[in-house]
This record gives structure tokens, sequence and C-alpha cells, in this order.
């Protein structure tokens, strides 16, 4: 008796569990595969977008470090060049400076030299002229009197060595 | 923990009352009758039996009172045709028909029908009725019986339940949309995936086509289980009739979806020898069939094993109780039925859903064998099957002792 198959029951159960797999097919299976789908769906693509966003985070960061680090090179190069430039300057101020100076006195030197030089013609033609006075009042003595002539010779031309 | 313990302590004694229920029909002091009780229990019936309760005394005889519910016969005989009663006792009334000591109905001669005594129709054991039963049949007439029994509507009641539950979740999926699962949604989450893997690691791409039918399979068996371990209720899957139904159900969906190299493999196995086929497809022709039979059979003997055990155990309190007269025989019978029904009781909860998985599973590997399309994969499946089958065993041995 308990093995044997009813026709009314296995009917019914059979419609019954039909009616209700219909039901819960449209009602409930669907939307619940349906949203978990999406959520899995979601879930994964934010994972994926995290892991994206992880990747671009570490290449800025290395961006980053790699400006900052050229930063770093740049300035030192500049102290660097602006060290030599200022050097550079400094010297060819020093340089430029002594040879200005060694100019200055060049010219200085040449100057003196030809005021010297005109100094003595002066005093040369000062000396010229002087004799030629002294010539001129011996001459006219020579004729006053022979004998003071040689006197007055000799004062003059010592005054002369004087002078 | 202990809660539990308590719950289900309960729920053996509400069972013992139902136990109470059906006393043994017939005078007071007659042997208790453990086979007929659980019988009657496990089997199906025509109505809603409640309980029993006593109405005073006549003749020496305790008379009782019993509230049921009683559940519409329809009726389909070749005589004639659709027939609808109420109830039993309607059925009875009417004269056309009778009922037979399995309780099962048939058509009665149109001329015996002059007294019928509704006293004496339902009196299972007496033998004079038998022999009149025997007598008064027309055995021309044969009757399909299509009533909606205590098992269709339990089937029902299942049915409604999960429709409750199930659509409840979707909701809860609606209204917790991108967000994390709650309430009862979360809880049903990890067993609909559950599913839903064994289901994609056997089908693939092809799962979602049968995923319904697979969530609404594991779910009707599980519940139903649940549902046959709490009182008053009966055992849905512990009757052949459901659980061949489901098989048959299977069957369909297996073969329908059969692909080509499915039939192939039947009709004409790649490989053997064409002498060999002949003695080769009556095997496998065989087998299309054996795998639901085995279906259905496990699931019905499994649940029918359970409820047995659960019943002989407290049958022992009547037992040893000698049927009310010595009280100390039933007490030690409480003790130890009691204790030993609590473990079945728990054991069974776990074959509830243990079974619903085995089905659902097996389902599943039949499908994906009939599904596929390429022969590699074959041999494949079938060691996994064998394994699955294995452990099935070995689950239904460790159940059985």
């Amino acid at each position: 008796m308990i093995l044997v198959p009813q026709l009314g029951l296995f009917f019914w159960s059979s419609v019954i569990f039909l009616i209700f797999f219909f039901i819960l097919r449209k009602f409930a299976w669907k939307p619940i595969i349906a949203m978990l789908k999406e959520r899995e769906e979601s879930i994964s693509q934010s994972l994926q977008q995290a892991e994206k966003a992880r990747e671009e985070m570490a290449k800025l960061q290395a961006d980053n470090e790699k400006l900052l680090n050229e930063a770093r090179h740049e300035r030192e190069k500049m102290l660097k060049e602006a060290a030599q430039a200022r050097d550079e300057m400094i010297t060819k101020a020093r340089t430029e400076a002594a040879t200005a100076a060694a100019k200055e006195m060049e010219k200085a030197k040449v100057q003196i030299e030809s005021e010297k030089m005109a100094a003595l013609i002066t005093v040369k033609n000062e000396a010229g002229m002087i004799a030629l006075e002294i010539a001129e009042k011996v001459l006219r003595r020579e004729l006053a009197a022979g004998a003071e002539k040689e006197v007055l010779a000799k004062k003059l031309v010592a005054e002369l060595n004087n002078n | 923990m202990i809660k539990k313990v308590l719950l289900l302590a309960a729920a053996c004694v509400l069972s013992l009352c139902i136990m109470r229920a059906t006393p043994p029909e017939g005078e007071e002091g007659e042997k208790f009758n453990a086979s007929e009780v659980i019988l009657h229990h496990i089997l199906d019936s025509h109505d809603w039996h409640i309980t029993d309760i006593p109405a005073g005394k006549e003749n020496g005889k305790t008379q009782y009172t019993p509230i049921a519910l009683h559940l519409p016969w329809i009726l389909y005989s070749s005589r004639d045709g659709l027939k609808f009663y109420g109830s039993t006792h309607a059925l009875e009334a009417d004269g056309k028909f009778g009922l037979d000591h399995h309780g099962s109905v048939y058509a009665k001669k149109i001329g015996a029908t002059h007294a019928p005594t509704t006293e004496t129709a339902h009196d299972s054991t007496h033998t004079t009725t038998e022999a009149h039963h025997v007598e008064d049949m027309d055995e021309s007439v044969s009757v399909l019986d299509f009533s909606i029994t205590k098992t269709a509507l339990q089937i029902i009641l299942v049915g409604l339940i999960m429709v409750l539950v199930f659509t409840s979740v979707a909701r809860g999926y609606v209204r917790n949309r991108g967000k994390a699962p709650s309430g009862l949604q979360s809880f049903f989450e990890l067993i609909i995936i559950f599913v839903r893997d064994f289901s994609k690691e056997y089908l693939g791409d092809k799962h979602e086509k049968f995923l319904p039918y697979q969530l609404t399979l594991f779910f009707f068996i599980w519940f139903s289980n649940l549902l046959g371990l709490t009182p008053l209720n009966s055992n849905i899957a512990g009757n052949i009739s459901v659980t061949a139904a489901l098989a048959v159900l299977s069957f369909i969906l297996i073969n329908v979806n059969g692909s080509k190299d499915y039939w192939k493999h039947i009709f004409a196995a790649p490989g053997v020898p064409k002498p060999m086929l002949v003695l080769l497809t009556p095997v496998e022709l065989l087998g299309i069939f054996t795998k639901p039979f085995a279906l259905a059979i496990r699931l019905f003997a499994n649940i029918v094993a359970g409820h047995f055990m659960v019943l002989s155990l407290i049958s022992l309190i009547f037992l040893l109780g000698d049927n009310g007269r010595n009280v100390a025989g039933a007490s030690g019978g409480a003790v130890l039925g009691i204790a030993f029904a609590i473990v079945i009781f728990c054991l069974e909860m776990l074959v509830a859903v243990v079974q619903a998985y085995i089905f659902t599973l097996l389902t599943t590997v039949f499908i994906s064998m009939a599904v596929e399309s390429h022969d590699d994969h074959h041999h494949e499946t079938h060691k996994v099957l064998d394994t699955e089958v294995n452990r099935d065993l070995r689950l239904s041995d460790f159940n059985a002792h």
C-alpha cells in the first residue's frame, strides 16, 4: 500500500508543483537571479575600477616622484650654474678691472712722459732763451768792458746751472 | 542550544499528542497495534485528522469525537462520470461507492446499495464488512480517485509558503538594490547561491535555463520535509506518489533537453561494435528510466524511514505502558522513546536538507549528462556522478541504521 503510487495524488502533485514552479519562476527566481547577477557584476566592476584607480594612483605617484626628482635636479643644476656664473662674472670683473687699471696706468705713464718731455723742452727752451739773453748781455757788456765780461759770464753760467 | 533542545522536546511531546489522537479503534484494553498506527500516520488520507476528544462512555466503551478537516472526494468512474463528495461520510451515504480496508475507493453494485451502513463502512478491522465489501463491488466499473487529499493539501501549503517566502526575498532584492542583503533575504541568498553554484559547476553557461526548476525542486523538497517533521502535518516526500511526480518531471526535463550526443550514446554508443549494441542499447534505454526511478525511491525511502523511526520510538511509550495500564512502563518508555526520538528528529532535520540537495544535485547531473554535446566531457561527468552516488548511498546507509 505504501509502495503503490496513487494516480490522483501523483496527478495533483505534478499539477500543483508545476503551478507553483511557474509562479515562483516569474515572481521570485527570475528577479532574484537577475538581481544577484546585477549585484555580482557591479561588485566585480567596482573591484576592477578600484584596481584601475590604484594603478593610476601608483602611476601618478611615480610621476610625481619623477617630477620632484627632476625639479631637484634642475635646482641643483641652476644653483651650480649660478655659482659658476657668479665666479665667472667676478673673475671677468677682476680681469677687466685689472686691464682697465693697467691701461689707465699706461695712459698716465705716457702722459707723464709727454708732460715731462714738454717740460724738458720748455726748460730747454727757457735755458736756450736764458743763454741767448745771457749771451746778449755778455755781448753788450763786451762792448762796454772787456774785463768784466769773463766774470760776468762765469757768474751767469753758474746761475744757469743753479737753475 | 538549551532553547532548541526544549523546542525539539516540545515538538516531540506534541507529536505524542497526535499519536494519542488516533486511539486504536475498538474496545479499551485492546492491544496497541504499533504498525497500524504508524502506517496510518505515514499514509495519505481523505481528511486532515487533528485529534479525537473523549465524549463519554457508552456500554463500557469510550466514545471519541474526531476533530478533523474533511477533504473533498473527486472521483471519475466509467459508470457515473465525475463525482464530487464533500467528505467521506457523504461518499458513503451516497451508496454508489465504498471503501475497502486500505481506504481505497471502489464502485458498488447499484443493486447492493439498499443498506449502506455508515457505522461499519469505515470500520477497517471488521472482518464481516470486508467480506461485505468484496461482495458488493462492481468489478466492471473502474474508479479513478482524483481527490484533494491531505498530502495534496499540504503540497499546496508548501507551495504557498514558498511563494510567500520567496516573493518576500525578491522584494528584499528590490528594496536593498545596490546594498547589502538583509533579513530573510540574506539567509536564503546563501542557499540560492549554493544551488546556483553547483548548477553552474555542472551545466556551465546553460545553468540559467534550469536554475528556476532546480531552486523550486530544492526548496520544495526541503520545505516539505521540514513541514513533515512538524506536528499535524503529513510527510509529503514520504509519499511515493509525490516523489514519483517529481521524478517524472525531472525525467521529462532531462530527456526533452537531451542533445544529439546523448541520444547517440544511448542508441549507438561510439566505439562499440555493432553486435554489442543489441545488448547495450536496451541497457542504456533502461538507464533512462532507472535514474528518475532511483530518485523517487531514494527520497521516499529516506523520509519514510525517518518517520517510521520517530513513530516507532514514540510507540514504545504505549507498548511498554501496555496501552495505559502500566504507568511505570509508560514513563520508562517515554524517557527512552523521547530521548531517542530527539536524536532521530535532529538527524531528520539534516536528512531533510540532504535529501533535497541530493535530489536536486542528481537531477542537475543527469541534465548535464543529457545536455552535453562533447564526448570528452562525458567520462568526467560519469566519474563525478559515481562519487556523488556513492556519497549519497553512504548517507542513505547512515540514515537506515
